[in-house]
């Protein structure tokens, strides 16, 4: 179906980029909030039902066609009706969690750097471009995604980098048995941040096959590092007390970094992380939602047709777009409610749906998997 | 057509993204319109505040702005100040050095802490003071055509640092009373220079650190002596270079190492701590009547310092405020850490604290045997 798919690599790319969205947004505050200093012990717990998520969307794959994508699998596999309604519940989620990423990014975006702006102007003009991204071919959204990947990564580093100074190893010591265990509840939030990841197995009909299930370890071992490092470095800065109290406190800290006289401030870059992740994760839950509506009505692969095409259903992504913007303006809300939403209803939310309704699907798709195991 | 409406609608977003439109950042401005505020103080006044800042100096050698306006609260001062200065815009970015009255301190502190969290561009990084008096008057009266108080404040700030006091940042301060210790903050005084200055600029006060504020939860608790302030710097901070006077002569500490031991109860619970303290100095300067012989002087140096420190734990413990770190060396030793940390208010007032003095005087050799 697919000549010209997006690479393995390309397609870690595409998760990792969307996953720091979550990944800045959520940490460290949540995690410091649940597991005081024992924060950054937290990404070790968080391992193990991220790789069981991934292990679970690879284990699919298997039984999907060539380019058929979990739409085209959970039609097959629960039926027309059910399978209708599953697919017609992720689109939803999908539209809202995008409507979400807009609201968030920008009340962020303007109560760090542009006090005096509105927030609506920012969400406007991230979801014309996530439109698109999304008319756009997924190989060349993959392949921003890669260089994308590079400068972020490079760009968080040296913000961790340029932290040292700062960092004080004794609050992030001593760690106890119970210290310990109190990072468990921490990995709550990273687990969440990885199982956005799962939100991916809607596209992975564009991916290439992968030579075995191990491929996405290496990725889900970086995020987590990362994870753990930015909780590392904001609690050694900090400390964990005052890290749970400060509204952005991994941007606080990049404020305080400086090059000397030379470059007295560096916001600018964690402004790109920010602004970059928030992006890319937007554009593809317009177009993870797209799949599944694609599923929904049997309609063409959208990277056949031309990018300025309307015909094949590809009407549906301006709808789509427009109905991320209005998930956006219900999610207009004091500060204070937006960071109830987003520290606790939205990963929630996002685990209900993700890990929760992987796994239901899972075990009512037994019987079906056997069948087909003994087809050979 | 279809391409060319495409490549418009592309382009279209690029004219929201340049950040210039007035409409879209309203916080816009020139540069050459910005006027940097470099040292900011603050006072309690009544039910508000009164905030004064000092710009520093500008492009050759162009005098700061110095200005002062009482308001209701910090944002409300910072617009009134604004409005003194309707062709710049005053940009807050560049703050250096935040300077708290006393009665700010003792009244605002956490006040503060919460505006910098909020703040889109002051930094919790910056150097913190508490000033002995107002604010203001450090502001105000130690700026004048060739000098200001940023200046004197970074004169003031690198002859700490060399001589071994320690300028603690807002953070600093703020990570520490969310931990529930206290903390300390360099307190600085002006001193009048008329008589001792003979050049045009004769008359403005200098600054100077008369030793460390106590700062609680709630603010400003208490200040340190200037020899609790030398035994506080001792216990908590890096003393190199800190400059004491010793039977008449002064000495300059080389090196120090500072190791607390926690004392437990039969029951585990912390009774108290005992503070050890291994003291190198150099002899800078003899003392004009005869200096003592090598070992009369080490006994000295452990008797002095000791005393000190021994004063200010006393003083930390009246004042019931943890601010030379005994809660976390005495709470990481202990094996119900959580437990204690609990009860530590009500602990720490009653907790047996000793230090013991080990000190040794170098560049001794003409001192008589």
């Amino acid at each position: 179906m697919k000549e010209d798919r997006v690479t393995r690599k390309q397609f870690a790319a595409l998760i990792l980029v969307s996953q720091l969205s979550p990944l800045l947004r959520l940490l460290p505050q949540t995690a410091v909030s649940f597991s005081g200093r024992a924060a950054w012990l937290s990404a070790v717990p968080a391992l193990l039902p991220a790789a069981l998520l991934r292990l679970g969307m690879e284990s699919w794959r298997r039984y999907m066609r060539p380019g058929e994508g979990m739409g085209g699998l959970l039609l097959r596999w629960l039926g027309p009706v059910a399978g209708r309604a599953v697919l017609a519940l992720y689109a939803l989620w999908f539209l809202v969690y995008g409507g979400f990423i807009l609201r968030s990014g920008a009340e962020r975006l303007v109560s760090t750097i542009y006090p005096s702006s509105g927030q609506g102007m920012f969400a406007a003009v991230t979801i014309a471009l996530c439109l698109v991204v999304a008319l756009g071919p997924l190989r060349a959204a993959a392949r921003t995604a890669v260089i994308m990947r590079t400068v972020l990564l490079a760009a968080l580093g040296a913000v961790l980098i340029l932290s040292v100074p700062n960092m004080d190893a004794k609050r992030l010591l001593p760690i106890g048995w119970r210290e310990a265990a109190s990072a468990l509840p921490g990995a709550l939030p990273l687990a969440s941040v990885c199982g956005v990841g799962g939100c991916f197995v809607f596209l992975s009909g564009y991916a290439e096959e992968p030579k075995n299930a191990r491929w996405f370890l290496g990725h889900i071992l970086l995020l987590l590092a990362l994870g753990g490092a930015i909780c590392a470095a904001v609690v050694s800065v900090f400390g964990s007390a005052l890290a749970a109290t400060l509204t952005y406190p991994f941007f606080i800290m990049i404020r305080s970094i400086s090059l000397g006289d030379l470059v007295p401030r560096i916001e600018a870059v964690v402004i790109a992380v920010w602004v970059g992740a928030d992006f890319m994760l937007c554009s593809m839950l317009l177009r993870c939602a797209h799949e599944a509506i694609r599923a929904i009505f049997r309609l063409p692969d959208p990277d056949e047709l031309p990018m300025t095409s309307l015909g094949g259903g590809r009407f549906l992504l301006w709808l789509e777009a427009a109905a991320v913007f209005a998930a956006s303006l219900f999610f207009e809300k004091p500060p204070w409610e937006l960071r109830l939403w987003s520290d606790r209803y939205i990963p929630l939310a996002s685990d209900c749906v993700l890990y929760g309704g992987f796994l239901l699907l899972w075990l009512v798709t037994i019987p079906r998997r056997k069948k087909e195991k003994s087809k050979g | 057509m279809k391409r060319l409406l495409f490549i418009l609608y592309v382009l279209l977003p690029a004219a929201f993204l340049s950040g210039c439109g007035a409409s879209l950042a309203a916080d816009r401005h020139d540069v050459e319109r910005l006027l940097l505020i470099q040292t900011m103080g603050l006072d309690s006044r009544g039910d508000g505040v009164e905030m004064s800042v000092s710009t520093g100096l500008g492009a050759e050698d162009a005098p700061a702005l110095v200005m002062s306006a009482p308001a209701s609260g910090i944002e409300d001062a910072i617009a009134r100040l604004q409005n003194y200065s309707p062709e710049n815009q005053l940009f807050y970015a560049h703050v250096q050095y935040l300077l708290l009255g006393e009665e700010a301190a003792r009244r605002e502190l956490g006040h503060v802490i919460e505006w910098v969290d909020r703040s889109p561009t002051l930094r919790m990084d910056t150097n913190m003071l508490v000033v002995r008096g107002s604010a203001r008057d450090a502001v105000v009266d130690t700026s004048e055509q060739s000098t200001d108080i940023t200046q004197r404040l970074e004169s003031m700030d690198r002859q700490a640092r060399s001589t071994g006091w320690t300028v603690y940042t807002l953070r600093e301060i703020a990570a520490a009373l969310a931990e529930g210790n206290g903390a300390l903050c360099l307190t600085i005084g002006t001193a009048p220079t008329d008589g001792n200055v003979f050049t045009e600029e004769m008359g403005s006060d200098a600054v100077v650190p008369v030793g460390y504020a106590m700062l609680g939860q709630e603010g400003l608790v208490d200040f340190l002596s200037p020899e609790e302030s030398l035994g506080a710097e001792i216990i908590t901070g890096d003393p190199t270079g800190l400059l004491i006077t010793v039977a008449g002569s002064t000495l300059e500490i080389l090196d120090c190492s500072v190791s607390v031991v926690p004392r437990f109860a039969p029951d585990g619970q912390p009774s108290g701590a005992h503070i050890r303290c291994t003291l190198q100095a150099g002899m800078l300067e003899k003392a004009r009547d005869g200096a003592m012989n090598p070992e009369e002087m080490d006994a000295a140096l452990s008797r002095t310092v000791s005393r000190w420190v021994s004063d200010a734990l006393a003083r930390s413990q009246a004042a019931g405020c943890d601010c030379l770190g005994i809660r976390d060396a005495v709470l990481t030793s202990s094996r119900d850490m959580a437990l204690w940390e609990e009860r530590w208010p009500e602990l720490f007032p009653g907790l047996s604290l000793s230090a013991a003095v080990e000190g040794q005087v170098d560049r001794s050799y003409d001192l008589a045997q």
